[in-house]
C-alpha cells in the first residue's frame, strides 16, 4: 500500500457558505479558466471545482455565486451539479471514504472491506461519523480495477487493500 | 512483442520530459510538421489504426470527417473519461508516458488544423489530472504547445478539463456537453462532432490510447504499424485484466493474441488455483463469455464473431466460485447507477432490469422473470436509445440469460413469493420548499 | 417544399419539417411526449418511432427531417412494436392513480397507452417514488407529483426557452432524476402555470383548476382573453355556466402556445354576479326596485331626454360590435358626447410561435377596435374633466370600463347626474345610479376584439346569459329600437360583424367565416406587426 498521504478536507459549516465571495485569487484562477473556453457556460465544472477544493462541498451559495459569475440560472448550475456525484451538495467529513463497488473490486473483496469499514466505523453508506471524520461512500469503478480492491480517500487512490491494511490507514487518518 | 505504448515502463522519471526525449520523443511531431496534414491523416487511415475507446472506429477515417473547409475552429478532444468497469490502461499511459499522449494530441491536432485541445478527464483521477497538467507545463516551455509550436507557425493550446463523476461523459456527444458546462446528456445524431461538436464547431474525439499510438505510426510509417496484429485490426493493444488472475494488471500485446495466452502466460494463470468461468472481453459493457471461449483471438473482429466485443481491451475474469446472478446484479447497479436519465427505454430498463435481478437474486424470482429481461434487453438496445449505454447494460443481459441461464432459471425454481407488502398511504408531507397546500 | 409519403398519403411540406408535422398535415397523429412544436427538439421519450422505408432502423420523427421522396410508416409492425415498448417502460414507474390524477382525461399517457400500449405490463416490483415530492405546492400556482413524472423535460425547457426566467431544472439523473428549482425555492414567474399545459402527465398541474372537474365535463369554448390589449387566444372551460378555467390556445401570430398568469386567473372572476336584473334606484328606500327589461329601456328613454347634454363611456372591454352600437346610437343618433376611458395598466407580455415578444400597450381587449371605430379615446385626466363637463344624463357601458368609475370618488362625482349604468358586480357608482342593467360577462358574450397588434379575433359565447343579463350590443339594440336610431333588433353578432366589416374601412374584406380560419385577421394598417423586445 502506499503510504499515507491524504490531507483532511478543510470543510467549511453550512452558515458560512450561504453567500460567498470570490477572493481576489480565485477571482486570477477564474479569469485564467474563462481564458480556455470560448463561453463562459464551459467553466461551470472547472468553478465548481475550484470552490469545492475551497471550501470544501457545494453549498446552495456557492452554486448561487457561480451561476452570478458565469451569468447563468442558479437552477441550470444545480441541475449540472447533481448531474455529477463528485460535487457534494452536504458537508462531508474530513475524510470522504469512497469504496468502489463495481465488478472487478467486487471480485477481489470488496465485500468484507465494507462490511469491516460499516463496523468499525459504525455508520453506513452515504453516512458520516459522529465525530465527523469519516463519510462513507459507496461508488462506481473507479477505474484502477488491476489494483482491486480499491478506496478513493478525498483525492487519493489506496489500492490492494485488505481489512487489516485499512485499519492501518483508518489509524493513521487524523 | 517490443513494448511501444509502455516502453517507458520502469524507466526512473519516465513521466519527465527529459525522459521522453532521451527515448526519442517528440521525433515524430518534427516529422510530422514537415508533412501536409492531409498526409497525416492519410498515414494514420492507412495504418488501420481503430480506436481503443471501446468502438474501434478507424481513426484517421474519422479525422476525414472533419469538413476542412469550415470556417469554424476546429477541437480536438482527448476522451480519458475512462470509467468502463474493467478498464485501466488510459491511467496507465498516463502514469507512465504522459507526453507520448501530448505529443499524439499535437500530432492530430495539427492534421484536423485545431488550435484548441482539451483532455476530458474523469472527475476521480485527481492525480493524473496534475501529472498531465504538469507535463503539459514542460510542453509549454519547450515550446512544443502555445503560439508558432518550433517556428512553424502552427498554434495549440491544450488545456485539461477535469469531469466530476459521470460513466456516460465517457460517450463522446455527452462528454461534449459537460465540457459545454452542462450537464452530462448525450445529443441525438446526426450531426456528428466531426461536424458540429463542442461550442458548435467540427470536433474530433480520441480516446487516450488512440492519440498515443499516432507518434509511433508518424514515426515508424502506416506499413510498420499495420504489420502489427492482424488484418484490419492492426497495431499494439494495451489489455487491462482484472479479476481472478494472479496477475492483474495492463499489458501490452499485439492485436490478436488469445484471451487463454493472456491469462495464462501474462497473467499467471487463474489465482488459488481455480476453473476459469467466464469472462468478459472487453471492459463490463461487453457480453461475457464462457470459458470454453477462451481461446478467441484478442481483436475487434474475432470477439465480435465469438459475440461480443473487444472494447476498450478490459479484461474481467472470474473463476468457478462466482454467482453469475450476482455478476448481472452487480453490473446492472453500475448501470442503473450511470444511466444520464434522458431516454426512456435506458432510465427505465436499466432500473427495472436491476429490480428484477435483484429479486432474482434474494430468493423471490418468477418463471416469467426471464422473459421480462430478454424483453428489456430487446427494448432497450439497437437504436431505442439516444446513446449506446442501452446496448452496454442489455449485452450483458442477454449474454448472462445465454451462457448461464440455467443458474438464474435455478434461483428461481428455488425462489419463494416475495412477501406482500401493504402499500404505503402517501402522507401529504411538506418537505423543504413546500409551503403549504 | 418537398414531397413525402406518409403511411400513402402524398404531401407537400416545406423543407426542414419534421416528420411529426410532415404527419400531421396528412392527418395522422404521430404520438409524442417530449416533443412540443414550440419548444426544442430533445428526442429523448422515444414514444414518436416511426420507419424509413428503406432504412433498416427506426427514427424519432421528432428528430427526424422530412427528405424529398422519403416514405414513411407510422402503424408498420415494427413501429407498433417499439411504441408498445416504449409506453411499458414509461408505465414502469409511473403511478395508475388516475381516478384521482387531475390530468386525467387530458393525459397523453392515457391516451396513448390506451392506442399504442399493451393490454398488460409485465412489471411486478415496487415501483420508484419520490418521499416529499407527491404533492408538492412548487409556486403560486403549480403543484408537482414527482412520481407522475416521465422526465420529458418539457417544463424545463419552458422555463429556459419562452419564459427565460430559467427557473426549473432536472436534479440529479438516471432513475431518480426529478423536476426541481433552484434550492427549492418558489417557482414563481408571469407565466409559470404554461410549465403545468406543456406537461404531458399529471406531474405538474395548476393548483387553482385541481378537483374543480373532470375534464371531459367541462365544455371547452375558443376565446380571447380579457386580460389586456395583447388578445392571447384561450379555450374557456365551463361546467354548467360556472367558468373553471381559461388554457392558451394556439395562435402563432399572438401567443403562441402561451398565456401569462394574470390572464389565466381572471377565469374565475367572470363567474361573480351580484346584478341579475334591471332595477332602478327608490326614492323612499335605500333597497333598488327590480324591473323587466323593457321598462328599464322606457326608463333609460325618460331619463335620456331629462337633459341635453348627454354623455356616455363606452369601455374598451366591449367588442367591436357593441363599441360600433354605441357609436351609432349613441353618439351619430342620439348625438350623445362619447368617450372611451384607457387605463394603461399593468404592461403583460407573451411570446408568439416565433418566439417574439408580444407586449400590450393597455390593460382593455379591445381599445384597437375602439380607435379603429373612431371612439374618441382618453386617459383618467381625460375622463374626470370629460365628465365634469357636463350635468346632464349619463350613459355607463359599463361600470368598470375604468378603475376610477369603480372607485368612491367617481360615485361622489357624479352623485345627483341621471345615471344609466351597464354592470354585472356592484361598484359605488351602480348602487346609485338611476338604472342599472345586468350585463353579459365575458363568457356569455359572443364577439370580436381587436389585438393591440391589430389582429381582429372572434371570442364565442361559452353559454348564455345567466338571469336577465344581456350583452352591451343587445342592450344597445333595444335602446335603439326605442329611440327609433334605424338600427334593426334583431341583429345577431354575425350580422353586426358584417356591418361592421361594410361600413368601418379598418375591417374591410372580413367575414366570420374568415376569422374562425385565420389565427386573427389583421385589420387595415396593421399589416406589419411590431415586437418587443
Amino acid at each position: 500500500m502506499t503510504p499515507v498521504h491524504t490531507e483532511p478536507l478543510q470543510v467549511t459549516p453550512p452558515a458560512e457558505v450561504a453567500e460567498v465571495h470570490f477572493d481576489d485569487d480565485m477571482e486570477k484562477r477564474i479569469r485564467e479558466i474563462l481564458k480556455r473556453y470560448p463561453t463562459k457556460q464551459a467553466a461551470v465544472l472547472p468553478l465548481l471545482w475550484m470552490c469545492q477544493e475551497r471550501w470544501g462541498w457545494t453549498s446552495p451559495g456557492i452554486m448561487n455565486a457561480v451561476a452570478e459569475r458565469l451569468e447563468l440560472a442558479p437552477a441550470f448550475v444545480e441541475g449540472v451539479v447533481t448531474f455529477y456525484t463528485m460535487y457534494q451538495t452536504e458537508p462531508p467529513g474530513k475524510y470522504l471514504l469512497q469504496v468502489c463497488t463495481t465488478l472487478s473490486c467486487q471480485l477481489c473483496g470488496t465485500s468484507g472491506l465494507v462490511d469491516h469499514l460499516k463496523e468499525r466505523l459504525g455508520i453506513d453508506f452515504g453516512e458520516t461519523t459522529r465525530d465527523g471524520r469519516f463519510t462513507l461512500l459507496d461508488v462506481q469503478c473507479l477505474g484502477a480495477c488491476g489494483e482491486a480492491p480499491i478506496i478513493q480517500v478525498n483525492n487519493d487512490y489506496y489500492t490492494e487493500l485488505t481489512p487489516e491494511k485499512l485499519d492501518q490507514l483508518l489509524d493513521e487518518l487524523v | 512483442m517490443e513494448p511501444i505504448l509502455l516502453r517507458a515502463r520502469g524507466e526512473t522519471n519516465s513521466r519527465s520530459i527529459s525522459t521522453y526525449l532521451r527515448l526519442g520523443g517528440y521525433g515524430a511531431l518534427k516529422k510530422a510538421f514537415i508533412m501536409d496534414p492531409a498526409a497525416i491523416r492519410e498515414e494514420v487511415k492507412n495504418s488501420g489504426l481503430r480506436g481503443r475507446g471501446g468502438a474501434g472506429f478507424p481513426a484517421g477515417v474519422k479525422w476525414g470527417f472533419v469538413p476542412q473547409d469550415s470556417p469554424k475552429p476546429k477541437y480536438l478532444i482527448c476522451n480519458a473519461d475512462e470509467s468502463e468497469p474493467g478498464t485501466f490502461k488510459d491511467r496507465e499511459i498516463i502514469h507512465v508516458d504522459p507526453h507520448m499522449l501530448i505529443e499524439g494530441i499535437i500530432i492530430a491536432s495539427y492534421a484536423i488544423s485545431a488550435n484548441t485541445a482539451y483532455i476530458y478527464i474523469r472527475g476521480e483521477f485527481v492525480e493524473e489530472a496534475r501529472i498531465l497538467e504538469q507535463a503539459i507545463a514542460e510542453a509549454y516551455k519547450k515550446k512544443y504547445l502555445g503560439k508558432n509550436i518550433l517556428t512553424t507557425g502552427y498554434d495549440l493550446d491544450l488545456y485539461v478539463h477535469r469531469g466530476a463523476g459521470a460513466y456516460i461523459c465517457g460517450e463522446e456527444t455527452a462528454l461534449i456537453e459537460s465540457i459545454e458546462g452542462k450537464r452530462g446528456l448525450p445529443r441525438l445524431k446526426p450531426p456528428f462532432p466531426a461536424v458540429v461538436g463542442v461550442f458548435g464547431c467540427p470536433t474530433v474525439v480520441n480516446n487516450v490510447e488512440t492519440l498515443a499510438c499516432v507518434p509511433h505510426i508518424i514515426e515508424r510509417g502506416a506499413a510498420w504499424f499495420a504489420s502489427i496484429g492482424r488484418p484490419r485490426n492492426t497495431g499494439p493493444k494495451l489489455f487491462c485484466v482484472s479479476g481472478h488472475v494472479n496477475r492483474p494488471g495492463v499489458y501490452e500485446l499485439p492485436l490478436g493474441v488469445t484471451f487463454r495466452e493472456i491469462i495464462e502466460e501474462h497473467c499467471g494463470g487463474m489465482r488459488d488455483g481455480k476453473a476459469l468461468k467466464a469472462f468478459i472481453p472487453g471492459g463490463s459493457s461487453a457480453p461475457v463469455l464462457p470459458a470454453d471461449k477462451v481461446d478467441t483471438a484478442a481483436d475487434f473482429d474475432a470477439v465480435a464473431e465469438a459475440g461480443s466485443m473487444l472494447g476498450s481491451g478490459g479484461l474481467i475474469v472470474m473463476d468457478e466460485t462466482v454467482d453469475m446472478v450476482w455478476a448481472l446484479e452487480n453490473l446492472l447497479t453500475f448501470y442503473a447507477h450511470e444511466s444520464c436519465g434522458q431516454c426512456t427505454p435506458c432510465r427505465e430498463g436499466s432500473d427495472w432490469a436491476l429490480d428484477v435481478v435483484r429479486r432474482i437474486r434474494r430468493g423471490h424470482g418468477r418463471p416469467e422473470d426471464i422473459e421480462t429481461l430478454q424483453r428489456i434487453a430487446r427494448y432497450a438496445s439497437q437504436g431505442m436509445t439516444i446513446c449506446p449505454l442501452g446496448d452496454a447494460f442489455c449485452g450483458p443481459i442477454t449474454s448472462f440469460l445465454n451462457h448461464f441461464g440455467h443458474e438464474f432459471e435455478a434461483y428461481i425454481e428455488a425462489a419463494t413469493p416475495a412477501p406482500r407488502k401493504k402499500l404505503p398511504i402517501l402522507p401529504v408531507r411538506s418537505g423543504r420548499g413546500t409551503f403549504g397546500l | 417544399m418537398v414531397t413525402v409519403t406518409i403511411d400513402g398519403h402524398e404531401v407537400q411540406v416545406a423543407e426542414g419539417t419534421n416528420i411529426v408535422e410532415a404527419a400531421g398535415k396528412a392527418g395522422i397523429e404521430v404520438p409524442t411526449y417530449c416533443y412540443h412544436p414550440g419548444l426544442s427538439v430533445v428526442g429523448q421519450c422515444r414514444i414518436c418511432f416511426v420507419e424509413i422505408e428503406g432504412q433498416p432502423r427506426l427514427v424519432t420523427a421528432c428528430s427526424t427531417p422530412v427528405a424529398d421522396g422519403m416514405s414513411v410508416l407510422t402503424g408498420s409492425e415494427r413501429v407498433k412494436e417499439a411504441r408498445a415498448a416504449v409506453m411499458e417502460f414509461l408505465l414502469e414507474n409511473h403511478p395508475l392513480d388516475c381516478p384521482v390524477c387531475d390530468q386525467a382525461g387530458e393525459c397523453y399517457l392515457q391516451d396513448y397507452s390506451f392506442e399504442h400500449g399493451l393490454d398488460t405490463t409485465h412489471m411486478v416490483d415496487e415501483r420508484r417514488t419520490f418521499p416529499g415530492f407527491e404533492r408538492r405546492l412548487i409556486g403560486p400556482h403549480v403543484v408537482q407529483n414527482q412520481n407522475r413524472c416521465i422526465q420529458c423535460t418539457r417544463c424545463v425547457r419552458f422555463t429556459q426557452e419562452i419564459s427565460e426566467t430559467s427557473d426549473l431544472t432536472m436534479k440529479a439523473r438516471g432513475n431518480h432524476s426529478y423536476i426541481d428549482t433552484f434550492n427549492s425555492e418558489p417557482y414563481d414567474n408571469p407565466w409559470s402555470a404554461c410549465a403545468a399545459d406543456v406537461c404531458p402527465v399529471g406531474a405538474l398541474t395548476v393548483k387553482e383548476f385541481r378537483f374543480r372537474a373532470r375534464v371531459w365535463h367541462l365544455e371547452e369554448t375558443p376565446s380571447i382573453c380579457p386580460g389586456c390589449s395583447i388578445g392571447c387566444n384561450i379555450s374557456l372551460g365551463n361546467l354548467k355556466g360556472i367558468v373553471h378555467r381559461f388554457v392558451p390556445r394556439h395562435n402563432p401570430e399572438i401567443n403562441g402556445w402561451w398565456m401569462c398568469d394574470y390572464g389565466r386567473f381572471l377565469a374565475e372572476g367572470l363567474n361573480d354576479r351580484d346584478i341579475e336584473q334591471p332595477s332602478r334606484a327608490d326614492a323612499q328606500s335605500e333597497e333598488r326596485a327590480e324591473m323587466s327589461w323593457a321598462e328599464a329601456i322606457d326608463e333609460v328613454a325618460r331619463l335620456i331626454a331629462t337633459g341635453s347634454d348627454v354623455q356616455a363611456v363606452v369601455s374598451a372591454n366591449l367588442p367591436n360590435e357593441a363599441l360600433l352600437l354605441a357609436k351609432k346610437v349613441l353618439a351619430d343618433h342620439l348625438g350623445a358626447r362619447v368617450l372611451t376611458p384607457i387605463n394603461d395598466g399593468e404592461k403583460h407580455k407573451i411570446k408568439n410561435a416565433q418566439r417574439q415578444w408580444i407586449g400590450s400597450v393597455d390593460s382593455h381587449a379591445n381599445s384597437t377596435g375602439a380607435r379603429l371605430i373612431g371612439l374618441p379615446t382618453g386617459d383618467q385626466d381625460a375622463l374626470v374633466k370629460f365628465l365634469e363637463s357636463s350635468n346632464g344624463p349619463l350613459i355607463v357601458l359599463d361600470n368598470r370600463a375604468h378603475p376610477w368609475l369603480a372607485t368612491d370618488a367617481a360615485a361622489a362625482a357624479l352623485k345627483g347626474r341621471p345615471l344609466i349604468v351597464l354592470a354585472r358586480t356592484h361598484t359605488p357608482l351602480s348602487r346609485h345610479a338611476a338604472v342599472v342593467l345586468p350585463l353579459a360577462s365575458w363568457a356569455e358574450t359572443e364577439g370580436t376584439y381587436t389585438s393591440s397588434t391589430g389582429r381582429v379575433q372572434l371570442a364565442q359565447r361559452a353559454f348564455f346569459p345567466k338571469a336577465g343579463a344581456k350583452p352591451a350590443a343587445e342592450a344597445l339594440l333595444l335602446l335603439g329600437a326605442r329611440l327609433e336610431a334605424g338600427t334593426d333588433p334583431n341583429l345577431t353578432p354575425r350580422a353586426m360583424f358584417e356591418e361592421l366589416a361594410a361600413e368601418v374601412p379598418a375591417f374591410a374584406g372580413m367575414t366570420y367565416r374568415r376569422l374562425a380560419g385565420e389565427p386573427g385577421v389583421p385589420a387595415l394598417g396593421f399589416e406589419e406587426v411590431a415586437h418587443v423586445g
